[in-house]
């Protein structure tokens, strides 16, 4: 017995055989009498059949109907009878429309292609067998294969497979011979369709079933999922990598790993300063940090050192209840569960209510969403206040917290690294805080009279300069002073060694090599008031020729950087929008503060051209 | 010695059952495949109310023989026990039955399809019919299903039913045979060999047949030619074989 298939061959799982009504309805269009194809009888030797038709007539009447040209009516003629709704009268085999006089005839609507049912192979059994029963066994080779191979397969049935190709045949046989000849040319042209012969290409062929019912409630559900993920609204790749070199650009230097980290990469020289010195709540940041702060409202309130600056500020505005309001919404959200209730209540009692003690002003919208949500307290219930009162923040407070005199303290007070000629990463500070911190040429001696608070480091043998980190152009062996090299650096050595070195007398070649190590060094970074020192003790040697001149205290006192060109200079250029001085009063914030800002170092080393920086330089 | 008789007698009684069936299943044969010829004709240019006509009254008798062979079958396969001696044939006839029933079955949807195309209710659906080269009618085909013989035809009344209704119902009875019946499909053995019934020569005037391919090939040949042995425009050939008149 067949398997009985109940699944529906229609539209749901074969779609891409919906083109068969269209073709129908066109070949329906064909039969009128009037405007339809032209028809004439086929001459056979015994008799006449009528309705033949001509390629070139179903060509042309395609041509017309449609308004197309030549070519494209005789695709179109092709596929019609491909799918089996013309066959050819002569040569029966090739499935195509000769556009010249030879005959067609239309298929009777019995032997149909039909989207909703398969072709049965019992059928194709019965037919293979009706035929051998005419032909006695003169089939042609594979005819012969494919009964061999029903017969195997549908071994059960064969009784009722001869039975029915016999009783059909005799069927057949009471026809009148022309209808018996035009029944056996259409059931031979339907079996070429659908069981086509090898090496030919079938029309049948769909592709692949569909395996669900696309109407069913589950797959529906997961159409309309798939389809909103398709439209959601997507951003521009060019938009998208902006945003990611925009912030690549700009936290470039802040990065230890792809910058120099000063003092000094504690993953590299196990020495923890770098850790220490920004400790989540340390007295006074870095300057790096600082200028993290800058960078965007987020950046500020997550710092836990910012936020305790900023709560300061609009302590001294009297606005503290937003940050009040806003710490409380974060450990409302990231708090226990048991908690919860008392804690929502809380802030309601204190924020939110008319007449709180430190009432926030929302609007009325997001005030009625958050009371309502009270009602029934959960973690986010009071997200939409929240994000209110962060915008609030972020679009008036922020800004003026960045021109207050509070954030200018801590700016001012902000450590920062140098390195001097003991060579060793000195901590300053600086009278006049320098957001493009360029060039600082002299001794720890001198800045350390200048700015007060100065941090000496322990001069570590095992602890090589960061520039020695980022110099590894120079090969060691032409370096005045190796030695004792850090500790993971082969390359420069701490300049602890320097000092030792000073009178020696070094030849200018490593001098400018080093020098322009240097430059590519200072190149790298077009940001930053990050601290450069150039230092080289072998070149102060050589040009002063005697003791390393201390630096002056004069750039550190003024706002510009003017150097005082003992050995190195370093030259900023400053782009025209990126106003560094003064530091103090205006500003180089609002959204400049996160663009990369360009600036090019380069180093000009004192046997060249020494040129002065201009004040605004 | 009654006892003995009457075993015979019920084995004669299930012996002339079980041929009931089968000629019974040959009628069934005969008609569906009478349908089948006739359905061909569907909404082609030989399509009228005369051949739907035609169409349902076959359709009618096959409905009465499957119905009859439907119970007489059961019947037998319930009582039958094991290791009886008719058992495969019975269920060869089984077996013939189902497969006759579902092709029966598609040729029905296929007309009803075909019916609803070509509904023929006004005169210009006429104008849509396709013109498949048939001239003559099926009557003879009709004929030819409504000779056949089956004991119970003319005795037993069963509701006559419409096509729709039709297909619903074998659905049905198909859904009862695979419930009540337990027979393993797979293990009938079919009396007939490959290639059997192409060798066989009971039919005559097969000569005639082959003929009717080589029929549609000479058309190729001698299309363009106009001479002949007569006056005939279709005569191609010499006079002696001429078959037109």
């Amino acid at each position: 017995m067949t398997i009985r298939n109940v699944r529906d061959h229609g539209q749901r799982y074969r779609p891409r055989m919906a083109c068969l009504k269209k073709v129908e309805n066109v070949v329906l269009e064909m039969q009128d009498p009037k405007t339809g194809v032209k028809s004439q009888t086929q001459r056979l030797v015994i008799t006449t059949i009528p309705h033949a038709i001509t390629g070139e007539d179903i060509v042309a009447w395609i041509a017309n109907r449609f308004k197309t040209d030549a070519a494209e009516a005789r695709a179109m003629g092709t596929m019609m009878v491909a799918f089996g709704y013309i066959y050819p009268l002569q040569d029966h085999k090739r499935l195509i429309l000769k556009p010249d006089t030879s005959l067609y005839r239309f298929q009777t609507p019995y032997f149909w292609p039909a989207q909703q049912w398969l072709v049965e192979d019992t059928d194709y059994a019965i037919y293979l067998a009706k035929r051998n029963i005419r032909k006695k066994g003169m089939l042609e080779l594979y005819e012969q294969e494919q009964y061999n191979n029903l017969y195997k397969w549908m071994n059960h049935k064969w009784d009722f497979i001869v039975m029915q190709a016999k009783e059909q045949y005799r069927a057949g046989k009471e026809r009148k011979k022309p209808d018996r000849v035009v029944f056996d040319c259409q059931e031979r042209a339907y079996w070429v369709v659908h069981r086509p012969p090898p090496g030919t290409v079938s029309a049948m062929d769909y592709g692949h079933d569909r395996m669900v019912d696309p109407n069913m409630e589950e797959v529906k559900v997961c159409i309309m999922f798939i389809q909103q993920c398709i439209m959601r609204p997507r951003v521009k790749s060019s938009v998208s990598i902006g945003a990611l070199i925009k912030y690549t650009t700009t936290y470039k230097e802040h990065d230890p790993f792809l910058h120099t980290c000063l003092p000094s990469s504690p993953w590299i020289t196990d020495d923890v300063t770098y850790w220490t010195l920004n400790m989540p709540n340390v007295e006074t940041p870095t300057k790096m940090r600082v200028e993290r702060w800058t960078f965007s409202f987020g950046e500020l309130l997550m710092d836990p050192r910012g936020r305790a600056d900023f709560r300061l500020f609009l302590k001294k505005e009297f606005s503290g209840e937003n940050l009040a309001f806003w710490e409380a919404c974060e450990d409302l959200k990231w708090g226990a569960a048991e908690t919860m209730k008392e804690k929502a209540q809380q802030i309601y009692k204190t924020f939110l209510a008319r007449g709180a003690p430190r009432w926030i002003n929302i609007d009325g919208k997001t005030m009625d969403i958050t009371v309502k949500g009270l009602a029934h307290p959960h973690r986010y219930v009071l997200d939409a206040a929240q994000t209110h009162i962060y915008m609030l923040m972020k679009k008036d407070s922020y800004g003026r917290y960045l021109k207050s005199p509070v954030f200018k303290e801590t700016q001012k007070k902000a450590y920062q690294y140098i390195l001097c000629m003991n060579c060793v990463p000195q901590l300053c500070r600086f009278t006049a805080p320098v957001p493009h911190l360029a060039v600082y040429t002299g001794i720890c001696e001198a800045q350390s009279t200048a700015s007060p608070g100065l941090m000496t480091l322990p001069n570590s043998a095992a602890c090589p300069s960061p520039i020695s980190v980022a110099i590894d152009s120079t090969p060691a062996s032409e370096r005045r002073f190796d030695g004792n090299g850090g500790p993971s650096s082969s390359h420069f050595p701490s300049i602890a060694e320097a000092s030792v070195s000073e009178e020696e007398k070094q030849p200018p070649a490593p001098k400018s090599r080093m020098a322009l190590s240097l430059s590519r060094l200072l190149r790298r970074g077009c940001n930053a008031p990050s601290v450069f020192a150039s230092l080289s003790p072998k070149c102060a040697v050589a040009s002063g020729g005697g003791k390393v001149q201390p630096l002056g205290v004069e750039p550190l006192a003024q706002p510009q950087p003017r150097r005082i060109a003992n050995f190195f200079q370093i030259k900023v250029d400053i782009p025209p929008e990126c106003r560094i001085y003064p530091i103090d009063s205006e500003d180089e914030e609002d959204d400049s503060a996160d663009t990369a800002r360009g600036g090019v170092k380069e180093i000009i080393c004192p046997w060249e051209t020494v040129t002065k920086q201009d004040g605004a330089g | 010695m009654s006892r003995w008789r009457q075993s015979v007698v019920e084995i004669q009684t299930r012996k002339r059952q079980v041929n009931e069936c089968e000629r019974a299943q040959a009628a069934l044969s005969k008609v569906t495949a009478c349908f089948q010829q006739m359905a061909t004709s569907l909404g082609s240019n030989m399509d009228g109310s005369f051949l739907r006509e035609e169409l349902e009254e076959t359709r009618t008798v096959a409905h009465k023989i499957c119905s009859g062979l439907h119970r007489r079958l059961l019947s037998l396969l319930i009582e039958m026990e094991q290791g009886q001696e008719d058992k495969e044939q019975v269920e060869r006839h089984w077996v013939i039955f189902l497969s006759s029933l579902e092709n029966f079955q598609r040729d029905l949807k296929k007309v009803k399809v075909l019916q609803e195309i070509f509904p023929l209710t006004q005169r210009k659906d006429r104008q849509a019919l396709i013109n498949a080269g048939y001239a003559g009618g099926t009557s003879e085909v009709a004929a030819r299903a409504a000779m056949v013989q089956t004991p119970w035809l003319s005795v037993e009344e069963t509701a006559s039913l419409d096509l729709k209704n039709h297909i619903v119902e074998i659905d049905v009875l198909l859904e009862e045979m695979f419930q009540r019946v337990n027979v393993p499909l797979w293990s009938v053995e079919p009396t007939q060999e490959a290639w059997v019934e192409g060798i066989s020569t009971q039919d005559g005037g097969q000569e005639e047949d082959e003929s009717l391919e080589d029929i549609m090939e000479v058309e190729v040949v001698s299309q363009n030619s106009t001479s002949g042995c007569c006056n005939h425009h279709n005569c191609k050939v010499g006079c002696l074989l001429c078959l037109l008149s």
